[in-house]
């Protein structure tokens, strides 16, 4: 995980826009307009923050609703942790977290053999929803629930966040 | 020898921190930025070494090593990177020049790998100068250990992305069979439940049987003959569980299966080969475009039967009853479709095995991959309750299987 900041793309300005992956339990900040996308998210969350007025982006790919009672575990595991380390990240970056806008992603529930209580899709969105609540951060946009898998595109440029499922195409949140 | 589970955690984080440590020399000399996507340890039949490599060709730079640990471990890649390697380095392409650069990445990678190694076990690792090789799919792998007769191997293996570009490496490694599972005891907790390694292949073996058994009933069905080809135990972290299975979309059953152990079972075709098997299926030509829901129906259908086959196979070397539930017919992104089962293990454990079969036909377009994520603390008592003399029984009726 690192933040990219465009040092390594000095006077390449017409390139395309990098691509950084972000896979399950990771996260990316860029300040530099990468495109952070993110795949097979399930019950899984990708929450997105887009600073509206440096720019800043964040992906984190969240995985399990809490950290609460567990050891030396990997923060961007969690809903909570994971959302609370990428608005740090974001501030480390620069980000005035008075200006950043969450658009979050994922939390099916496909695949739930739970019996009786929510599933951890539903709980994921919960969490992820106290988190940013607590933190003054609005969620201005959210394509969550359902019963099918999704893959994300956060377009740092704009902050625009495309959705793709696989059979049901894509939606730019 | 006994192994207990968070022994088998330890070392897998020492394998992937050992990738890490190779991705990080080569970023400082190269200027190459890499990314570690998965690191897992497998308990390979040495039959199926490799299997997953295919027939494409490779370049690898190979290494001995000696000391806390003794084995091999190679460098692999495509051989089209080649050119990508000498661009980075600055380097002009010719053959020779392709050599030396390859060589050098590889000195610079697996030397950061070893030394992860030998620094988290705080114990000297010597290894010998690289050997370039080039060769074809699992060719490109070490011999097989040979010490101490053991059919089956422990293979670690990294996948390392190089970012910006489709390019990957792979680090193998495989480690002599005794000194490796006597570290590993060395590192169990004492007051820990343990497997001893023994029943792990034990249950290997059993896995091959549920896919043999399921394949059979493929074979009654549709009259397609299918080929039994891959049967490894993995272990990862929960949340490294996607990535084995890929974000294609497939088309397929999962159940839910209770006993013990209990946990979850996915058969899973790609799109093509769903189409092939389903219209097999089917007394005529379906009416429609692509998959249509007489095509899911009969994979419904077929994926019960496949997932009776494999459970079978399981409870019979158990000798006590696995239930299931109805199957769940899942189209969607791989990835997917497994995370909120990995989820729903991961709320327990911080590490799973994944038991991965696959089967194939040369006929037609047919390949097929059977996945099982057994609760951890489940398949150890499983296995705790398996009585060798059992265990010999499931060999000699693998071997009437053959």
């Amino acid at each position: 995980m690192k933040v990219y900041d465009g040092s390594q793309a000095e006077g390449a300005s017409d390139a395309p826009a990098e691509r950084v992956k972000v896979g399950i339990a990771e996260w990316e900040v860029t300040t530099d307009g990468a495109v952070l996308t993110t795949s097979g998210l399930g019950s899984c969350i990708g929450v997105a923050l887009y600073d509206t007025a440096t720019g800043t982006s964040g992906l984190v790919h969240v995985m399990l609703p809490t950290a609460e009672g567990r050891e030396n575990g990997n923060p961007a595991k969690f809903s909570d942790t994971g959302t609370e380390l990428l608005l740090e990240e974001m501030g480390e970056a620069g980000a005035d977290l008075g200006s950043v806008e969450a658009k979050i992603a994922g939390g099916s529930d496909m695949l739930d053999f739970s019996e009786g209580g929510s599933g951890i899709g539903v709980r994921n969105v919960e969490v992820v929803r106290e988190t940013l609540a607590a933190h003054d951060v609005p969620i201005v946009a959210e394509d969550v629930g359902g019963d099918h898998g999704r893959s994300l595109r956060l377009e740092a440029e704009t902050g625009d966040l495309v959705v793709k499922s696989a059979n049901e195409g894509s939606a730019t949140l | 020898m006994k192994v207990d589970v968070q022994a088998l955690g330890t070392f897998n984080e020492l394998a992937h921190e050992g990738a890490e440590q190779a991705t990080r020399s080569l970023a400082q000399m190269t200027g190459i930025d890499g990314n570690v996507d998965v690191t897992r340890i497998s308990l390979v039949d040495r039959a199926d070494l490799g299997e997953e490599l295919g027939d494409e060709q490779f370049v690898g730079v190979r290494f001995e090593f000696e000391g806390a640990l003794s084995g091999e471990t190679v460098l692999v890649f495509a051989e089209g990177a080649t050119d990508e390697i000498v661009d980075a380095l600055g380097h002009h392409a010719d053959e020779a020049m392709a050599r030396s650069s390859v060589e050098e990445i590889g000195n610079i990678m697996m030397s950061g790998f070893i030394d992860g190694w030998a620094d988290h076990l705080d114990a000297t690792i010597d290894h010998t100068p690289p050997d370039y090789i080039e060769r074809e799919g699992s060719a490109i792998l070490p011999e097989a250990p040979t010490e101490g007769g053991h059919q089956q191997l422990f293979v670690f293996r990294s996948e390392i992305e190089w970012v910006g570009e489709p390019i990957d490496f792979f680090i193998y490694m495989l480690p002599e069979y005794d000194p490796m599972t006597e570290l590993m005891a060395d590192h169990a907790d004492p007051g820990a439940d343990a497997i001893p390694i023994e029943k792990l292949e034990v249950f290997n073996r059993m896995t091959r049987e549920g896919t043999e058994t399921a394949a059979e009933n493929v074979e009654m069905m549709t009259g397609i003959e299918t080929a039994a080809e891959v049967t490894q135990i993995s272990f990862v972290p929960i949340e490294d569980v996607p990535k084995q299975v890929g974000n294609d979309t497939v088309v397929g059953t999962v159940v839910e299966f209770t006993g013990l152990p209990s946990g979850y079972l996915l058969v899973l075709f790609d799109e093509a080969s769903a189409m092939t098997v389903a219209e097999a299926l089917m007394p005529m030509e379906p009416k429609g475009e692509g998959l249509t829901e007489r095509h899911e129906s009969a994979i419904e259908e077929l994926g019960n039967i496949m997932t009776s086959g494999f459970v079978d196979g399981w409870a019979n070397v158990l000798q006590q009853s696995v239930d299931h539930t109805p199957p769940r017919l899942v189209h969607d992104m791989g990835g997917a479709i497994i995370d909120p089962l990995a989820a729903q293990l991961g709320q327990e454990q911080r590490h799973a095995f994944i038991i991965d079969s696959r089967m194939q036909t040369d006929e037609i377009d047919f390949e097929c991959e059977i996945h099982a994520l057994p609760n951890g603390e489940q398949l150890r008592e499983a296995l705790d309750q398996l009585v060798v003399d059992r265990a010999d029984q499931t060999e000699a009726d693998v071997e009437q299987h053959f």
